[in-house]
């Protein structure tokens, strides 16, 4: 029997506004390539059947209107089966606004204060400028090649870790997290949050296979097939020589 | 009157420079320095127009909405000030009246067309003081440039709630953001809607299309979807719908990138312009040209002849190729000429032409939102190109769409697409906006395709 390999999109309607479908089209695909029954489950409000069954979940960003939407769906219904989910060795890659909401708080200009879910140690408060450009960062995951990873980024939250949380790399180009400490995204346990988009996981394969692989271990997967990654990593190089131009002038 | 003379005379004189120089077709930069010298000249020069001024907006149509107004205008015999060029920021539409201003400073011409960003919309209408303000549709473009959709909303809700005494708003009732925005207007506006499910898909393509209810906040029920998120739609509540539409077009039928045709207000129109997304702009053109007192049978038969705008939808041969040149920038636009051209013409070789410079979004993440998959099985040659191309040879390795190698230079794609073509193919090249602009280049360059602002 084939085995399967199951995505959780959460809020595919409304948290969907830069092309989050690239990151879900990656894991399946890369999935599907190498065998594996790929399966996509779409996570909309009020809904939590099959949580338990998915590998990967993904929680894109959102505008402000729908932002506010998600959050009580988000408390009543999805915390819980997300948090056992996770405890049990799902992996979940949150991206800008799901970024900022599996935090423990968002503050506001005006000093309002929407807490998160806090299943990551990050609180990210507003921010007056809008950092919007190409991001190269320089990973600290151990087990990926390239150690680069490039995205977009469009946002103008300031996240800042706690002591639990460590970044996903410093950038070298771009302004990550804040703009002040050089970091990008975060990493606690299997839970990756990132201000990167563009789609990430298209141009970041090695990054795809590393979610993968991270959700797959428990159910006794420790290898993945290698596939031919060479129309991707050229995609990636172009941002690389991009960002060396950028240094340059 | 002085300043506003002085204004014309060196805004004037940029543009001849700037086309003497050939450095593009001097379609903003006159405005830029004519404004410096009078703030107000816009103002001064939209006064002198004989009967007034349309302003259209929205994401996707200006150009080719434009254009039709336009033509509808100039065959009727007026004289018409129309910023042609894509140049739709307040620079551009003051450029275009400068153009036809003459030397002691006035504007002789009847009407004024101007296609403008949304963004620029609400000083627009401030001093043009527009007849009528035409908006299209409001899909998501070009996030790194505006930030969001809602923004960009709340201007033109600005600009509308401003239009003076006897101004219309002409608005298209099948866009819920737009209803949103016209059913909040203090007079109310006119309304126009497409009227023919069977053009019409059952549910939403596109999870990122979803819409809710501005009042409630429930996901918005699609009976019927037309292009993008346009269509006709419910709240589950009760709170909001589709405003029921005054003038419609009905019977549509679509016939590749050749023609169309359909009923709009009770009279069969029919035009040499292909797609869904077309016969919306054609809707839009007849309501704006009812609005500026055309009768329907003149539309009618002036619309037969129509030639579509520059590089939007252009047709020409190359070493006996048959290309077809068609500007997709969004993922609602690119989305209908994807389809138009698959479906309806029967493509089998294409050119993705995808740039990333500020004209055409710097973030080109929106391309995982196109559905790139209808090209799988179908299509034969697939040549990615523009700045961005290896990016588009991602997103298609994925579609799981065979495409050739990515090729960033307008001439080595060229030459890519005729050697994996034959003669008398025909090539469907959906491009961005400077990937278009660079191809045509290209094609100038080898002697086909005269200059843009010769067209």
């Amino acid at each position: 029997m084939k085995k399967t390999f199951t995505v959780g999109w959460l809020y595919p309607d409304l948290m969907n506004i830069y092309g989050d479908r690239g990151n879900i089209l990656t894991l399946l695909k890369r999935a599907e390539w190498r065998g594996f029954d790929a399966k996509l489950v779409e996570l909309g409000r009020g809904t939590t059947s099959q949580m338990d069954e998915v590998d990967v979940f993904f929680f894109g960003g959102g505008q402000d209107r729908e932002q506010a939407l998600v959050y009580e769906d988000l408390l009543e219904f999805k915390q819980p089966p997300l948090e056992r989910a996770v405890s049990n060795g799902a992996v979940v890659l949150a991206v800008c606004g799901g970024y900022q909401l599996l935090g423990h708080y968002y503050l506001t200009a005006e000093g309002e204060k929407f807490p998160g879910i806090g299943m990551i140690d990050v609180k990210t408060e507003a921010g007056k400028k809008r950092f919007i450009g190409d991001v190269v960062v320089d990973s600290d995951i151990e087990t990926i090649t390239p150690k680069t990873l490039v995205g977009f980024e469009n946002h103008s939250g300031r996240t800042y870790l706690g002591p639990k949380a460590r970044p996903l790399g410093k950038t070298r180009l771009g302004h990550g997290n804040n703009g002040s400490d050089g970091m990008e995204g975060c990493l606690q346990g299997t839970v990756l949050g990132t201000y990167m988009h563009g789609s990430l996981l298209p141009k970041n394969p090695h990054l795809a296979d590393y979610l993968i692989r991270s959700a797959l271990i428990r159910r006794g997967v420790d290898e993945l097939s290698p596939l031919d990654d060479s129309v991707e990593l050229a995609a990636h190089e172009r941002i690389l020589l991009r960002a060396q131009h950028h240094q340059h002038r | 009157m002085i300043r506003k003379t002085a204004a014309v005379w060196a805004g004037k004189a940029t543009g001849t420079l700037s086309r003497v120089s050939r450095r593009g077709g001097g379609t903003t930069l006159p405005g830029d320095v004519a404004r410096a010298i009078d703030p107000k000249v816009l103002s001064k020069l939209a006064a002198d127009l004989t009967r007034g001024s349309i302003v259209i907006t929205g994401t996707n149509g200006k150009t080719t909405t434009a254009r039709l107004v336009t033509w509808l205008l100039e065959g009727a015999g007026h004289r018409v000030v129309s910023n042609r060029a894509g140049a739709n920021l307040i620079f551009g539409a003051t450029a275009a009246a400068l153009d036809k201003a003459g030397l002691d400073g006035k504007l002789r011409a009847d009407w004024g067309v101007f296609e403008i960003d949304e963004a620029s919309l609400p000083k627009a209408v401030e001093e043009i003081k527009p007849k009528a303000t035409l908006v299209l549709n409001l899909f998501r473009d070009q996030l790194d440039r505006y930030g969001e959709l809602e923004s960009i909303a709340k201007k033109i809700e600005s600009a509308l709630g401003a239009l003076p005494e006897g101004s219309t708003a002409l608005l298209n009732a099948d866009d819920p953001r737009v209803a949103e925005i016209g059913l909040g207007l203090p007079r109310p506006p006119l309304w126009y809607g497409l009227d023919d499910t069977s053009v019409a898909a059952r549910e939403l393509p596109h999870a990122a299309d979803a819409r809710t209810c501005p009042r409630c906040g429930a996901s918005l029920h699609f009976e019927a979807v037309y292009v993008g998120h346009d269509g006709v739609y419910e709240c589950p509540n009760h709170d909001f719908a589709r405003p029921k539409p005054k003038i419609t077009a009905k019977h549509i039928k679509l016939e590749g990138f050749e023609r169309l045709s359909a009923d709009i207000d009770g009279t069969r129109i029919e035009i040499p312009l292909g797609g869904l997304y077309n016969c919306y702009n054609v809707l839009a053109a007849f309501v704006a040209g009812r609005t500026l007192g055309l009768e329907p049978t003149y539309i009618s038969e002036r619309l037969r002849a129509f030639r579509a705008a520059f590089g939007r939808q252009e047709r020409m041969e190359f070493r006996g190729r048959n290309l077809n040149l068609v500007l997709s920038k969004n993922p609602a636009g690119f989305n209908e000429t994807l389809r138009t051209a698959v479906e309806l013409a029967h493509g089998k070789n294409f050119l993705i032409g995808l740039n990333d410079r500020k004209a055409d979004g710097t973030d080109v993440s929106w391309i995982w939102d196109v559905d790139f998959e209808h090209l799988k099985g179908k299509a034969r040659t697939v040549v990615p190109a523009g700045n961005r191309a290896h990016d588009m040879a991602v997103r298609l390795k994925y579609a799981e769409v065979e495409a050739t190698e990515p090729e960033t230079e307008a001439g080595r794609a060229l030459d890519s697409l005729i050697k994996a073509t034959n003669e008398g193919d025909t090539v469907h090249l959906l491009c961005t906006y400077t990937a278009m602009l660079d191809l045509r280049a290209e094609l100038v360059r080898r002697g086909w395709a005269k200059p843009y602002w010769e067209t």
